[in-house]
């Protein structure tokens, strides 16, 4: 600092901007994720594993076996799995890292509508998965050996891949806003990923049971991969399995409304704990 | 620049009992009123968990009192986004992304303050100037000092042009320069900008000299508050201050030289002024009440009981008049 240096009045005291501030949160979130390194690691590893997994596929004894559209249904099935996992773990710190880095007070300082800074940071948790399907296309394409099952993969992976990113997101943020720990919130979120994934793990002889058709049904992980099963193995129409279609989007509009409608305006310094008692409308953080 | 609608002080902030508690038997905050003008700077004082960074927080909108209003210009604090828009914060212990620079940063923030990008970044490029960082503002944070960091933390301060700002420790990891650099800073803020500060802060006798008035807080409640002159002047009057000498020791000897000086009869109490430096407070018994040939025995004794110990002596003073023996003198119930 130089002595006797006058202190800036701000000449222009424009303060008209047109831009939302949901945007501004979310290119810097962007610029944080990106061009820091944190998504590119994550992407890296999410290509090792689709190599390792294709190899697999294309290598294995028993595996290489596999008809092309149970082949390709594999690779799929891996792609969304690791690339929502991207998603959860971003979005997971999206909230709670920001506490533990001290650097969310100065955010909540501004006046920007809380509502929109979780948008703003949402929306950048979900800006890795186009990025990591486009990746695992090339291993598809590979796999399929022309067969007509890429387009339906493409198309079919595409629309499951992203409600579920965007519901894993969801409740990633969910976690994150109600976390004073980063740990805890990742802990949270990887226990209910793992826990999503276990219905997969299940004999092939349990599905058929009630309490196989139960689960199928209503875990959204688990009901979106019987969905894309039926379709691009069995090549069963979607007519006949869009009740598989209930689960995910029912988890995903109860998630985006608990994010929206009640967590994001009372986002805080310190994280509260949720109450059961739904009061929209407490201060003025709930007014836009 | 003056500001041409600085004629008469205006009262930009106004606290009105606030209060805060976060459950039955956890009180921070006990009735918190105060009041300060544009153009001054106030001095948030208080020992650790005095409740400082809670009413700051509370005035900054980060927390909800339990009871109570604070206005800020007239806003009222029923409507938070309104008064935000309206003051800078400093917080204590603020974190800095390292993949940005620091043009960028503040940038970033007077967009979010509602400016133009174009505008956010002329602003951001001459506050950097004025808090002296104009040729590092193109690097990443992860590679400034923590000086440097809390330079660019008062620029973030300042980027929507505040009526009220709030520093919370400002002159934290700063060497000596950069304290002296700073706290001129903030009071041309208060003064060019006519802009009210407030400042918390364990450096008193810095403080001293910028503040134009104080708060003293311990145990969440207000135990002092006016000017500084009114604040000294109060506590001399209740006789504390005259009975007050101050003795300076090395720093390795203060520990000794405490439990020596608690021997000596008519000492009332003894505390650690400042243990870095080796100054004790010693506060004698109240029958000194002004007579200088008795303030001259009750230092004599002082003196006397260090030098049979073999403590060396690096200095003494005697009576009150400075803020940092207010502050101990007042405090002293919280520090034991």
């Amino acid at each position: 600092m130089t002595d006797g240096q006058t202190v800036i009045h701000a000449e222009s005291k424009s303060f008209d901007s047109r831009a939302p501030m949901w945007w501004l949160v979310f290119k810097q979130e962007l610029a944080e994720l990106w061009i820091g390194g944190r998504v590119l690691n994550l992407l890296i590893l999410f290509t090792l594993l689709m190599s390792l997994t294709v190899y697999l596929l294309a290598n294995n004894n028993e595996l290489s076996l596999l008809p092309t559209r149970q082949a390709v249904f594999v690779a799929l099935e891996a792609a969304i799995t690791f690339g929502l996992f991207i998603g959860l773990i971003i979005s997971a710190e999206s909230i709670s890292g920001e506490r533990e880095r001290a650097t969310l007070e100065p955010l909540l300082l501004t006046p920007t509508n809380r509502r929109q800074i979780v948008f703003g940071k949402f929306l950048a948790a979900l800006t890795p998965w186009p990025v990591a399907f486009l990746l695992a296309i090339p291993y598809l394409v590979a796999l399929s050996r022309g067969d007509a099952v890429l387009g339906e993969a493409l198309l079919y992976g595409g629309v499951m891949g992203s409600v579920l990113t965007v519901a894993f997101a969801c409740f990633g943020t969910l976690v994150s806003i109600w976390s004073n720990s980063n740990k805890i919130s990742l802990f949270i979120c990887l226990l209910v990923y793992m826990v999503s994934l276990l219905p997969a793990q299940l004999p092939t002889e349990f599905h058929p049971t009630p309490i196989g058709l139960l689960i199928d049904s209503t875990i959204p992980l688990e009901s979106s991969r019987q969905f894309l099963q039926q379709t691009l193995v069995n090549s069963v129409a979607v007519d006949q399995v869009k009740h598989f279609l209930i689960a995910p989007i029912l988890m995903i509009t109860f998630l985006l409304g608990v994010l929206f409608l009640y967590a994001a305006p009372r986002l805080r310094l310190e994280a509260a704990r949720p109450r059961l008692n739904l009061q929209f409308w407490n201060r003025a953080e709930v007014t836009e | 620049m003056m500001n041409p609608n600085s004629v008469q002080p205006k009262t930009l902030l106004l606290a009105d009992d606030l209060r805060k508690s976060y459950d039955s038997s956890r009180v921070a905050l006990r009735g918190l009123s105060f009041s300060l003008q544009a153009g001054r700077v106030l001095g948030f004082l208080g020992p650790n968990g005095a409740g400082k960074t809670t009413s700051i927080r509370i005035l900054t909108t980060i927390l909800e009192p339990t009871s109570g209003r604070f206005y800020v210009d007239g806003i009222s604090s029923e409507y938070p986004e309104k008064i935000r828009r309206k003051i800078g914060v400093l917080p204590e212990g603020l974190g800095f992304p390292k993949h940005v620079t620091g043009t960028n940063y503040l940038s970033y923030f007077g967009q979010l303050y509602g400016r133009p990008a174009s505008d956010a970044k002329a602003v951001a490029m001459q506050l950097l100037k004025d808090v002296g960082m104009q040729h590092r503002g193109d690097s990443l944070i992860g590679t400034y000092s923590h000086g440097m960091r809390q330079r660019l933390g008062i620029a973030r301060a300042l980027v929507n042009d505040p009526q009220v700002v709030f520093l919370d420790e400002p002159t934290l990891g700063l060497d000596p320069r950069g304290q002296k650099e700073l706290l001129s800073l903030i009071r041309r803020i208060a003064t060019e900008r006519n802009a009210g500060v407030v400042l918390s802060s364990h450096l008193l006798s810095e403080i001293e000299g910028i503040c134009d008035d104080v708060v003293i807080m311990n145990a969440g409640q207000v135990v002092a508050k006016g000017t500084v002159s009114e604040v000294i002047g109060q506590s001399m009057e209740t006789g504390a201050q005259r009975n007050l000498i101050r003795v300076r020791v090395p720093a390795s000897s203060v520990t000794q030289a405490q439990e020596v000086l608690e021997g000596v009869p008519n000492v009332k109490q003894v505390t650690l002024a400042d243990v870095m430096a080796g100054w004790l407070a010693v506060q004698v018994m109240d029958r000194v009440d002004g007579d200088s040939l008795e303030e001259s025995l009750a230092k004599n004794k002082v003196l006397d009981a260090l030098i049979r110990a073999e403590i060396p002596i690096l200095g003494s003073e005697t009576g009150g008049g400075r803020l940092q023996d207010v502050f101990l003198q007042l405090t002293a119930e919280a520090i034991e």
